[in-house]
């Protein structure tokens, strides 16, 4: 038993380390007023150009480097199509996803099969021997660390610093914002920019650390999920961290829970089923998008009374007034 | 030297660009989708002629044609009504997979004779997409939820439920391959002579008449687009936008659910994981294109449904992979999003040498 918790403490990690980098950038995003539903586009296109990368030039980090730059221009897309173009945010979102899809399968497919070196598990002295949690927390590729690191970084961004508050102002009410002399144009660039980079990161973990190897369509709909993560979490770092390794540890059970004998003897035979097909590897697969429909239900249908955590101004495009 | 962009909205449209936007979009698109053979080595004028030309000088060609545009005439009639009344129908996957796995359910276990088990196989169909688009229609219309991520949440949820159904209750056929048993030839569409495809392209026909009919000559459609175009004033002049919302998202949910069938009992003969080649995602392409009628939506359905089949097609004769598909679809909805822009604005590029005057509609270039 103790084996199985710390393989699946370890899988849930890795798996959660997507998640929350991408959803981290997805968060800064629209808290500053812009929805990117081209989240899974920007991760493939990380996850391809790192991968590529790495095959070319054998170094993990380059690849890292390489990947965060293609999330970028691909988020620059978006940018520019939803704030100077004012465009539909939904539209170019899915666009943005078809376009990476498109592009990592048609020019990804002479890449399948190659081998690399990813990133190399780094252990921390001392803290790796702690029984069970030592080698989930702390015998890890660098990938799972930036995301332990950027939590904070990103919480105190957002809450801490002016950039952040600049930010969250130009996502709640740009014309007030504008008013104050914070220019709504930049900064929905930069938030946009800074989401597309942390997408390609996740994207680039995925390839170089997670699985190690490229095929089409390897997100296989993790950027769907972060984009329910980011609801599920209320639009707060801290909560997405949560919602990241539960959703992780989700994707983590999938694949062991069938090691299981999940049936009981002293149950009767309904429940026994009722068991088996709550387990079964498909239908958890599900429970991230309910839970967030829930959620989101819950959240908005709440919200008529205070405050709601959605960012005000998200899918609004912005454009000043003529004089 | 300084590039000074300004925008202004302009008063009216000119007749070119209002006809001629959806043309030169995807003509556009085609002409970038040409970079992309270039860098593989495929000539791209002989790449289009297997793509377009040589699907639609045979028979085979166009029945293929015919029988990919049919889910997307469906779908994309699923997208563009709920688009009518202002909302987005993200979702038309979700609905086109309950579709299927209800309507194939009932064609595997139901005995009737043909005629009645394929109209029981379709009003199954329907029933289940329209659950999957009354779940956003009316969280939408009660509290006002984003009906765009719960209808692309519950999708994902339906594709699992459907890869559930074919590992588990519904697997049949040999060994433990993730598919259902092959429906019965009375519960499979049957063929129109001459063409050889199957009939589902007449039913797409049908509510496609009937979605016009119904949106252009009717009090409901007046209302619903009414209620697209201006809620606040639809509200003041009674109409009731609860009913509304609710109502195109459950019509929009049965046409994709039949789509779903269609595929299945049409083309595919069984359930199979991941048997949609994303027709959710190109219903929202062919409702972008078609948004002016049903008609249009058709055209653009089958303009998708060649691109398809080209795309196959392209990938037997010259390898390349038929992902560079997807890459025309997002590229026409990229032109089409900066046409729709050149629509309402009208730009004016200055070169000027030295220092610019400060301009507030001048944030493009500032920004990037």
């Amino acid at each position: 038993m103790a084996g199985f918790l710390t393989n699946l403490l370890d899988a849930t990690i890795s798996a959660g380390t997507i998640f929350i980098i991408g959803a981290l950038g997805e968060i800064i995003a629209e808290r500053a007023g812009i929805l990117n539903l081209g989240m899974e586009g920007m991760m493939l296109v990380g996850a391809l150009t790192g991968y590529m990368t790495t095959v070319v030039t054998g170094n993990p980090w380059i690849g890292l480097g390489v990947a965060i730059v293609g999330g970028m221009l691909m988020s620059l897309i978006h940018a520019f199509l939803t704030i100077t173009l004012k465009s539909d945010q939904v539209i170019s979102g899915v666009m943005l996803t078809l376009l990476g899809t498109g592009l990592t399968t048609y020019f990804g497919a002479r890449w399948t099969g190659r081998s690399i070196d990813g990133m190399k598990d780094i252990s921390i002295p001392v803290l790796e021997q702690i029984p069970i949690l030592g080698s989930a927390f702390f015998t890890n590729p660098a990938t799972d660390y930036m995301a332990f690191l950027l939590v904070p970084s990103v919480w105190y961004l957002l809450n801490r610093t002016n950039l952040g508050l600049e930010l969250i102002s130009v996502g709640e009410d740009p014309e007030t914002a504008d008013t104050m002399g914070v220019s709504v144009f930049r900064l929905r660039y930069l938030a946009v920019l800074i989401g597309g980079a942390l997408a390609g990161l996740a994207g680039a973990h995925l390839s170089l650390a997670f699985t190690g190897i490229w095929t089409g369509g390897l997100t296989a709909g993790r950027g769907w999920i972060v984009v329910a993560l980011v609801i599920f979490a209320r639009w707060s770092p801290i909560y997405a961290v949560a919602g990241a390794y539960l959703f992780g540890m989700l994707e983590a059970l999938q694949i062991r829970i069938q090691g299981l004998e999940l049936v009981f003897d002293v149950l009767p035979n309904v429940v026994n089923e009722a068991i088996a097909f709550f387990a079964s590897p498909q239908i958890m697969a599900t429970y991230p998008y309910f839970i967030t429909v829930i959620v989101l239900a819950i959240t908005v249908a709440r919200s008529r009374e205070g405050a709601s955590a959605v960012p005000s101004a998200l899918l609004q495009s912005y454009s000043r007034e003529m004089d | 030297m300084n590039i000074d962009v300004d925008f202004t909205a302009r008063q009216e449209v000119p007749r070119w660009l209002a006809y001629g936007s959806s043309v030169f979009t995807i003509l556009a698109a085609l002409l970038v989708g040409a970079v992309a053979l270039v860098t593989l080595n495929v000539n791209p004028l002989d790449a289009y002629q297997v793509m377009f030309v040589q699907q639609l000088t045979g028979l085979t060609g166009i029945s293929n044609v015919l029988e990919k545009s049919t889910p997307l005439i469906l779908a994309g009639l699923a997208v563009y009504i709920p688009l009518r009344a202002g909302l987005w129908n993200i979702g038309a996957t979700g609905q086109i997979y309950i579709g299927a796995i209800i309507g194939t359910w009932i064609g595997i276990n139901v005995t009737a004779p043909s005629f009645v088990l394929l109209i029981l196989m379709f009003l199954g169909a329907a029933l289940g997409g329209m659950v999957w688009g009354f779940i956003p229609g009316y969280l939408r219309a009660k509290w006002g939820v984003n009906e765009i991520i719960t209808s692309l949440l519950i999708s994902y949820a339906a594709i699992e439920i459907n890869g559930y159904m074919v590992r588990g209750p519904m697997q049949g056929g040999a060994g433990n391959f993730p598919v259902s048993a092959v429906l019965p030839s009375g519960a499979q569409l049957p063929e129109i002579p001459i063409i050889e495809s199957h009939i589902g392209i007449l039913i797409a026909l049908l509510f496609a008449v009937i979605v016009y009919v119904v949106v252009q000559k009717t009090n409901v459609g007046y209302e619903i687009t009414f209620t697209g175009s201006n809620p606040d004033a639809a509200r003041q002049a009674g109409m009731n936008s609860f009913y509304i919302y609710v109502m195109v998202f459950v019509a929009a949910g049965a046409l994709a659910g039949m789509a779903g069938l269609i595929e299945i009992a049409g083309v595919q003969d069984r359930l199979r994981p991941d048997f949609s080649p994303g027709y959710g995602f190109t219903a929202i392409v062919v409702a972008l294109l078609g948004r002016g009628n049903a008609f249009k939506v058709v055209l653009a359905a089958l303009f998708f449904g060649l691109l398809l089949v080209g795309g196959t097609s392209l990938e037997v004769a010259y390898t390349v992979p038929s992902a560079l598909v997807e890459v025309i679809q997002a590229l026409v909805i990229l032109f089409l999003i900066t046409a729709e822009f050149l629509k309402s604005y009208k730009v004016d590029i200055d070169f000027t040498m030295g220092e610019s005057k400060p301009n507030p509609t001048a944030s493009a270039e500032e920004g990037v």
